[in-house]
């Protein structure tokens, strides 16, 4: 489903290698963490995955698409991608399910049937009854399960979460998790997490460890 | 929920700043709008001039500032009057004078009375005056409503009392609003001997009345032809440069009106620097959000050129009332006063936020994510 070979991305003029020829193979279906310290690249491999950046150098393929070749960035991230940030970023001033109907303005997806199609993934992440709330009167595990749930607006077949479980609790990590694995099982998404928390880690199915913007052997890593 | 639904709940969550930009594009809109107004107002009463004798065409002198400083003299009037396919000639001098606070440009008319049928004049009460008749006048049957004068009353103007021998009808609001005097006593007050302002003149039947104009002027260059409200700028050069001025503050406010919305479109994208990023994030268009960013602008404009054209009504309305501007200042509210107030609205609206919106639709979604 995901192949990277060598990506690198360089900022800052060459000064900061965020990425150093990372190879990376996720199957479809499959839900892989990816961990390390801060400033490991995480975020910025994330980010390539997602085409929200290009890589300096190297691959990437998700699916069918070579990430260096879009004809349209935004139209895949539509279509294929699904986000869920650590920070839920939902608009304050929309409903929540106005939150997970922006991200379906431009698709194919008649206008009627989105309001519908929102209150239903609303009701599969257990939120049913708080449709017309705002994200300002909803705890930090309900934001991010609207998160969630606009994340899959457009079903898409990959999901990246960028540390979706930091600044939550623990029972609302729980939940947050436990839904992860309903869309792995029930819809087969593709799941790639980023997290610095072993524990979270713990519950994919496989777990990769990067040192310094590369993939490492966890071994090879300091106890 | 529709683009529409998103922008106008984009405008109503920041109310102040949308009350701005709103306000900013009423203020250009009205400036415009009234400019637009005074100058058609003002347009429309000169231009009324040129249809008091319903001729085919006015002959005034060429070049000069103001129709009413034309002056023709007896012998060029004879030339007009020669001049193959005119069948009548009017000479009519054209004065103004305050009568009183509320009719501080009231129209005089200088004619012969045998100029009266031809000059398309009705008498509607009493009879013309004569010839070489000292003292007496006519007056317009609206001047004389105004005035509260009949015939047999006394009329004070040109430095005298005057008798009013008749009240006529010219079927025209501009020529019924003033007073007609025998030319030679208007000449004389006025120390103007042998000069009238403006001939107006009828063609023949069977006559072209466009060749009976252009042979008039090349025969005769130091006169201009006039036939029709637009062509009134051939003959007053003030009320070109009044219209070139408000082209060019129509021009003006809407550049700085731009200034103003495009300032304020940008301190919103810096704020909503996260929210820009997450919508090309989950999948927006670059052009939907540049749609979404002019949307929202574009609809403060109309809400502010509403406001503005409502604002041009009142402003007008005061301006009319000033002593200095009673009795001169008709405004005249025509579909082109709000036509062009639109789209100064609009202009503001379309080049202000562009700049903004392109900005945030090439945001890096990454970057702007990471914003605080």
């Amino acid at each position: 489903m995901i192949e990277t070979h060598g990506v690198t991305k360089v900022y800052a003029d060459g000064k900061v290698k965020a990425l150093d020829g990372v190879d990376l193979s996720v199957g479809a279906g499959e839900f892989v963490a990816i961990t390390g310290p801060s400033g490991c690249g995480k975020s910025t491999l994330l980010s390539l995955l997602a085409a929200l950046d290009l890589p300096t150098s190297g691959t990437i393929r998700v699916g069918s698409y070579d990430l260096q070749h879009l004809h349209n960035a935004d139209l895949f991230r539509r279509q294929e991608v699904g986000l869920v940030f650590q920070l839920h970023n939902l608009l304050p001033r929309l409903s929540v399910v106005g939150n997970v109907e922006i991200a379906m303005m431009g698709s194919e997806r008649p206008r009627a049937e989105r309001a519908k199609r929102a209150q239903s993934l609303l009701r599969d992440v257990g939120l049913a009854d708080l449709l017309d709330r705002r994200p300002p009167q909803l705890s930090g595990g309900e934001r991010q399960r609207v998160a969630v749930a606009r994340a899959l607006a457009n079903d898409p077949s990959v999901l990246y979460a960028d540390e979706p479980t930091g600044s939550l609790d623990s029972r609302s990590v729980s939940t947050i998790l436990g839904l992860f694995e309903k869309l792995r099982t029930d819809r087969g998404v593709t799941i790639v997490l980023v997290t610095h928390d072993v524990a979270v880690a713990a519950t994919a199915d496989r777990t990769i460890h990067m040192l310094d913007g590369r993939i490492v052997v966890p071994s090879l890593l300091a106890p | 929920m529709t683009l529409f639904t998103l922008v106008i709940g984009n405008i109503w969550a920041k109310k102040a700043r949308s009350t701005g930009i709103a306000l900013a594009v009423a203020l250009a809109v009205m400036t415009v709008v009234t400019l637009t107004v005074v100058s058609n107002g003002l347009e429309s009463a000169a231009a009324a001039v040129l249809t008091i004798g319903k001729a085919d065409f006015t002959v005034a002198q060429k070049g000069v500032s103001d129709i009413l400083y034309s002056s023709l003299d007896n012998g060029q009037v004879a030339q007009i009057q020669s001049t193959p396919g005119v069948e009548s000639s009017v000479g009519v001098l054209l004065e103004t004078e305050r009568i009183n606070a509320a009719n501080p440009l009231f129209i005089e008319i200088g004619i012969q009375p045998s100029d009266l049928k031809p000059f398309g004049v009705t008498i509607l009460a009493g009879t013309a005056y004569g010839p070489n008749a000292a003292n007496q006048v006519m007056l317009g049957w609206r001047a004389a409503q105004v005035l509260g004068l009949h015939v047999g009353g006394q009329f004070h103007a040109n430095g005298t009392s005057n008798t009013v021998v008749g009240i006529y009808s010219t079927g025209i609001s501009y020529g019924d609003l003033g007073a007609m005097f025998p030319l030679p006593a208007l000449q004389a007050y006025n120390r103007v001997p042998g000069s009238v302002t403006l001939v107006f003149a009828k063609v023949a039947h069977g006559y072209s009345v466009e060749r009976v104009r252009a042979g008039l002027e090349v025969a005769h260059p130091e006169l201009t032809t006039i036939r029709t409200a637009s062509e009134f700028g051939r003959a007053d050069r003030n009320l070109v440069f009044l219209k070139a001025a408000v082209t060019g503050s129509t021009v003006l406010a809407v550049l700085i009106g731009a200034v103003i919305v495009g300032n304020t479109m940008l301190l919103s994208l810096f704020e909503r620097t996260r929210e820009f990023g997450l919508l090309r994030a989950i999948g927006w268009a670059r052009s939907r959000v540049v749609a979404l960013v002019v949307s929202e602008s574009l609809v403060l404009a109309l809400i502010g050129s509403a406001i503005g054209v409502g604002l041009s009504f009142a402003v007008a309305a005061g301006l009319e009332s000033l002593p200095q501007l009673n009795g001169v200042l008709h405004s005249s509210f025509t579909a082109e006063a709000f036509w062009r107030g639109l789209l100064v609205g609009l202009g503001m609206a379309i080049l202000g936020s562009l700049y903004p919106a392109v900005r945030a639709a090439n945001l890096t979604p990454v970057k702007a994510l990471s914003n605080e």
